[in-house]
C-alpha cells in the first residue's frame, strides 16, 4: 500500500518537475488592501485596528498545506492543539481551555452536536473555505454560551463578480484515504450561487495490529453545500444557505472479550436564511433565520447478528436573530436580538428535553481619534434552565502608527450547563455505575432508594440550588509590529474560570458501585503568552515562527497543596513534594511551537511548504496517587511533527500537489492514539 | 605567638570534642535512635466480603517482638483492609473472629513522611476501638485508596499511624503495600492482595519522641 502511494507521489512530482509551462503569477495578494474580518464585531471590520487577538487562515494557506479537514488546519495554528480530552473525544484546546469552551461557526452560525462537550471538527471539509477567523478569549459578549474561550468562524466562498468558475479536485492518501471535491461558483447580475460537494473516505488506521479494534475504524462521508444569493436591489439582499453532511462509520466494540459489530451514522443539516437590508448609508440590518439538526445513530450486533446495543442522539437548534448597525461618523453601534430554541432527544435521557433562551446584545465600536479604537459591549441571555447571564466586554487598541499598535481587552465568558449535565440518566450495563444529570438526580435517587439499590447517600449533597453556568474572566494584552520584511504579534492572556462543572459521587450503590452527578466545583486559571512572527526574505522565501507558553492550574490544588504533597517513590517510601512540583492540569503542554517555511523554487515554479510542530511533555493521568499531576508523574514525551507539501500550477487550470503529513512517522500508540503515522498524499485539481 | 595559636587550637578542639560527646551521651541516655524495621508480606486473609459477612481470624502483630503473635500481647491486627488496635472494645460484638481487647492500645494519624514523624502526637488525638467505630479511620480517611476501575488498593502516601501499644509504649508505622512482594505498580490481573508490607519503628524508652 505504502509503496504504491509513494510511487504515485513520485510520479506526480516528476510530472511536476518536467512540466515547464509558464505558470500564472502566483495569486495576487494585494499587500495594500485592508484585511477585513467579521467575527470580532459581527460587522465587516478592518483587522489592523481591532483590539482583540485574531488569527486568520486564508484559503491560499489552506490550499498550500494540502490538508482536507478543519481539525487538521486548525491544529497547525499557534496556540491551538487538537487533542482528546478527558472524555476521550478529540477537540480543540485554545489558551489552555478545553474544547467545550470554543464556539465553532460556519458563516456566522454555530455547529451543534457535541459529544461530552466536544465538537468533532473533522466533520467540516476545508474544500470551499474562503478564510477562517479565530478570535481568542472570552467572546460571550457577542456569542453567548460556549464562546467562553473563543470563537472560530469558517467563512465559505461566494462569487463576488459575474462569473462561472469552479474546480474539481481529487486527493489520495495513505490509509486508502480519498477526498474528492467539486465546487461551482456562478454569478449573473442579481443571482449568484455556489454548490460545493465533498466526498471523503478512509480505511482508518490501526497503531496496534494485535488488538481487534482499530484506532479509527473505516468510514466515509459526504458534504453537499448549496448556497443561493439574490439581490433584490442594492439595498436588499437574500442569502439561502444549506449544508448537508452524512457519515457512515464501522462500529466495532470489544466487550468482555466478545466482538460486537455494527454501524455508526451521523447526519447534519444546517440552513441559514438571511436578508441584508441597507436602510440608508448609515443604517444597516441583517435578519437571519438559522436551523440546524445533528443526528447520530449507532448500533452493535453480537456474533449471532442479534442486536446488542443501540444509541441515538438528535439535537435541534432553531435561532432567529436580527442585527442592526448604525454608523455615526467613524463609529458603529451594533445591536442584536434573538431567540434560541434547542431540543435534544437521546439515549439515556428520560425524555426529549427542550431549552429556550432570549438574548440581546449591544456593541459600540468607537474611534475617538485615528489612533484609538474602543470596543465596548455586552450581551444578556435569559435562559429557561439556568440563571440569566450578563456578559460584558471592553477592548482598546492604540495605534502608534501603521506599523505598531498595542491592544488590551477584558471580557466575561460563560458556558451554560449542557443537556447531559442536567438530564443524563445512564447506568453502565457491564460495570453498574450510574451517572445522573443534575436536574433529574434527586428524583432518580429517590426512585433508586425505593428500589433498594442505594446503600447510602453522601451527606451534605443537595440539588436544591440550580447548577450554575461555568464562567470566566479573560484578559488579553498584546502588540502588533510590522517593519519592512518582518511582522510579529505578541499576546499575553489570563483566564480565571469559576464554577467549573465536575462529576462527583452522590451515593453508593449496593452493587459496590457509585452514583455520580455534576457539580460546580473547581476554579482553574490559565495564563501564558503567544508569539507569532513572519519574516519575508524574498518574495519566494518566507519563514514564520509561532510559540505559546501556557500554564493551566487548578486553584484549589494551589490553595490546598498540603492535601497532595505526599507521594511514594519507586521503593514505595513516602516523599514530600514541593508546591512548585505541581505541573498543572492534565493534557496541557507548557510549550508549543511551530516553524513554517514557504519557498517557491523559481526555476520550476513550485511551492514548497514545510511546517514543523513541537509540543512539550504533558501528563494525562496521575500515576502516583496524589490526585494531581506533579513532576514525578509519568508524562507523555515531547514530540515534533513535520508536514511537507509541494504544489505546482502546471497550467492556469491544472494544479498538482504531493506531500507528507507526519513525514518522519512519529508515533506513540499507547499515549497518543489520535496521532496516525506518516500519511503521503497526492492531489490533482482542475479549475474552470 | 606560634605556641599560643597551638594552645588555642588544642583548646578549641577539646571543647569541640567534649561538646560533641556530651551531645551523644545525652541522646543515648534518654532516647536511643529508634530502628526502622520493614515487615514484608504479612498475610491478612479474610472470608466473605462483596456483600457477604466478613469473617476469618485477624493476624495479630506485636511491635516489641517484631512478629505475629497469637496471645494477648498484640498491638495491631489485620484482616483484609481492616486494621484494629488492642485497646477499647470490640467493634463488631457479633463477630466471633474479632479478638477481645486486652490492652491499652490506641492510634493517632499523622501526616508526613515516616522519618519526619518524631514527636508523639497529643494524647487527645489517640483513639481506641469502640463499638461500631474503628480507631483506624475508614471511608475517605482510610489508609488506602481504592481504584474502582482496576480494583487496586493502594496505601495513601504521607499517612503515618502512631500506635500506643497494648502495654503503653509507642510505635509508628506506615503501610507501603497491600500486595504480595509489594510491587510498585500492582498488576490487577496478577497481584495477590491481603499481604501487608509496612515500616515500623518501636520506641521502648522515650515517652515523648521517636
Amino acid at each position: 500500500m505504502k509503496i504504491k502511494i509513494t510511487l504515485f507521489a513520485v510520479i506526480l512530482f516528476v510530472i511536476n518537475l518536467s512540466a515547464q509551462e509558464k505558470q500564472k503569477d502566483s495569486i495576487n495578494v494585494n499587500e495594500l488592501s485592508e484585511v477585513t474580518v467579521v467575527t470580532a464585531t459581527r460587522t465587516e471590520r478592518a483587522l489592523s485596528s481591532l483590539p482583540l487577538p485574531i488569527t486568520i487562515i486564508t484559503s491560499e494557506a489552506i490550499a498550500k498545506s494540502g490538508v482536507t479537514r478543519l481539525n487538521e488546519i486548525l491544529n497547525e495554528q499557534t496556540g491551538i492543539i487538537l487533542i482528546p480530552d478527558e472524555s476521550g473525544f478529540e477537540g480543540i484546546q485554545m489558551q489552555g481551555l478545553d474544547a467545550a469552551y470554543t464556539m465553532i461557526l460556519i458563516d456566522g452560525v454555530p455547529l451543534v452536536g457535541r459529544s461530552s462537550g466536544v465538537l468533532d471538527l473533522s466533520r467540516v471539509s476545508v474544500g470551499n473555505i474562503e478564510r477562517i477567523e479565530i478570535v481568542k478569549g472570552a467572546s460571550s459578549a457577542l456569542y453567548g454560551s460556549e464562546a467562553m474561550g473563543g470563537v472560530i468562524n469558517v467563512i465559505t466562498k461566494r462569487p463576488k463578480k459575474d462569473i462561472v468558475e469552479g474546480s474539481l479536485s481529487y486527493r489520495y492518501a495513505t490509509f486508502n484515504t480519498n477526498d474528492a471535491n467539486a465546487n461551482i461558483l456562478w454569478k449573473k447580475k442579481k443571482f449568484s450561487a455556489n454548490l460545493f460537494t465533498n466526498f471523503y473516505s478512509t480505511d482508518g488506521y490501526d497503531l496496534d495490529k494485535t488488538t481487534v479494534l482499530k484506532n479509527v475504524e473505516s468510514f466515509y462521508n459526504y458534504t453537499i453545500q448549496p448556497k443561493l444569493y439574490y439581490d433584490f436591489s442594492e439595498n436588499l439582499k437574500l442569502t439561502l444557505s444549506n449544508r448537508f453532511y452524512n457519515q457512515k462509520m464501522d462500529n466495532v466494540a470489544l466487550i468482555d472479550s466478545e466482538i460486537y459489530k455494527g454501524d455508526a451514522k451521523e447526519n447534519e443539516w444546517n440552513s441559514q436564511i438571511k436578508f441584508d437590508h441597507k436602510w440608508s448609508s448609515k443604517l444597516y440590518s441583517e435578519y437571519e433565520l438559522y436551523t440546524t439538526n445533528y443526528k447520530n445513530d449507532s448500533f452493535l450486533n453480537d456474533q449471532n447478528n442479534v442486536l446488542y446495543d443501540h444509541t441515538y442522539y438528535n439535537q435541534w437548534l432553531f435561532r432567529p436573530e436580527v442585527r442592526t448597525t448604525l454608523s455615526i461618523n467613524d463609529n458603529k453601534l451594533t445591536g442584536g436580538i434573538g431567540v434560541n430554541y434547542e431540543s435534544l432527544d437521546r439515549t439515556y435521557f428520560d425524555k426529549d428535553v427542550k431549552f429556550n433562551s432570549q438574548y440581546v446584545f449591544i456593541q459600540y465600536d468607537y474611534n475617538p481619534t485615528k489612533k484609538w479604537n474602543i470596543l465596548a459591549g455586552f450581551r444578556y441571555d435569559n435562559h429557561s434552565e439556568y440563571a440569566s447571564q450578563l456578559s460584558p466586554k471592553l477592548a482598546i487598541n492604540y495605534k502608534f502608527n501603521e506599523n505598531f499598535s498595542l491592544k488590551g481587552s477584558v471580557g466575561y465568558g460563560y458556558k451554560a450547563p449542557d443537556f447531559r449535565q442536567l438530564f443524563f440518566d445512564f447506568t453502565n450495563p457491564s460495570v453498574g455505575y450510574t451517572v445522573l444529570g443534575y436536574n433529574v438526580a434527586e428524583d432518580r435517587l429517590i426512585q433508586l432508594e425505593s428500589e433498594g439499590q442505594i446503600l447510602k447517600r453522601i451527606d451534605g449533597i443537595s440539588f436544591d440550588e440550580p447548577l450554575k453556568a461555568e464562567s470566566a474572566v479573560n484578559y488579553n494584552f498584546g502588540t502588533f509590529y510590522k517593519k519592512n520584511k518582518l511582522r510579529f504579534d505578541v499576546n499575553a492572556f489570563y483566564n480565571s474560570i469559576s464554577n467549573l462543572i465536575d462529576t462527583g459521587i452522590v451515593a453508593q450503590k449496593n452493587n459496590g458501585q457509585n452514583v455520580f452527578s455534576y457539580f460546580n466545583r473547581s476554579k482553574v486559571f490559565t495564563y501564558g503568552a503567544e508569539f507569532n512572527s513572519t519574516y519575508k526574505f524574498t518574495n519566494e522565501f518566507s519563514v514564520s515562527v509561532g510559540y505559546q507558553y501556557l500554564i493551566a492550574k487548578d486553584k484549589s490544588v494551589v490553595d490546598n497543596f498540603d492535601d497532595h504533597k505526599y507521594i511514594r517513590n519507586a521503593e514505595l517510601q513516602t516523599i514530600e513534594i514541593k508546591k512548585s512540583d505541581y505541573f498543572g492540569l492534565y493534557n496541557r503542554s507548557k510549550h508549543t511551537a511551530n516553524l513554517k517555511v514557504a519557498y517557491t523554487i523559481p526555476k520550476i515554479k513550485t511551492d514548497i511548504n514545510l511546517r514543523v510542530f513541537y509540543r512539550s511533555k504533558y501528563g494525562i493521568f496521575d500515576s502516583n496517587n496524589n490526585q494531581i499531576l506533579d513532576k514525578y508523574d509519568e508524562f507523555v514525551n515531547d514530540y515534533f511533527i513535520t508536514n511537507l507539501a509541494a504544489s505546482k500550477n502546471i497550467t492556469d487550470k491544472l494544479f498538482l500537489q504531493a506531500g507528507a503529513n507526519n513525514l518522519f512517522d512519529y508515533k506513540d500508540p499507547d499515549q497518543i492514539p489520535n496521532l496516525a503515522g506518516r500519511q503521503l498524499f497526492a492531489r490533482i485539481q482542475y479549475n474552470f | 605567638m606560634k605556641t599560643n595559636f597551638l594552645k588555642l587550637s588544642i583548646l578549641a578542639l577539646t571543647i569541640f570534642i567534649t561538646s560533641c560527646s556530651n551531645d551523644d551521651d545525652k541522646k543515648e541516655d534518654t532516647t536511643p535512635a529508634v530502628v526502622t524495621t520493614k515487615v514484608s508480606n504479612l498475610p491478612a486473609p479474610q472470608t466473605g466480603g462483596q456483600g457477604q459477612t466478613v469473617g476469618g481470624a485477624f493476624t495479630k502483630f506485636s511491635f516489641s517482638e517484631n512478629k505475629i503473635v497469637t496471645n494477648d500481647n498484640w498491638d495491631i491486627a489485620f484482616r483484609g483492609t481492616t486494621i484494629i488496635v488492642n485497646g477499647g472494645t470490640k467493634v463488631i460484638t457479633a463477630d466471633a473472629d474479632e479478638p477481645a481487647r486486652t490492652g491499652s492500645g490506641a492510634v493517632s494519624v499523622v501526616s508526613g513522611t515516616f522519618a519526619s514523624v518524631t514527636a508523639f502526637p497529643a494524647a487527645a488525638t489517640f483513639k481506641a476501638d469502640a463499638a461500631s467505630v474503628y480507631a483506624f479511620p475508614s471511608g475517605v480517611d482510610a489508609w488506602y485508596n481504592y481504584d474502582g476501575a482496576t480494583h487496586i488498593i493502594s496505601a495513601k502516601a504521607g499517612k503515618v499511624f502512631v500506635v500506643k501499644t497494648h502495654d503503653g509504649k509507642y510505635a509508628k508505622f506506615e503501610i507501603l503495600s497491600y500486595y504480595k512482594d509489594a510491587p510498585s505498580n500492582p498488576d490487577p490481573a496478577t497481584a495477590v492482595a491481603r499481604y501487608y508490607t509496612f515500616n515500623f519503628a518501636y520506641q521502648a524508652n522515650s515517652t515523648t519522641a521517636f
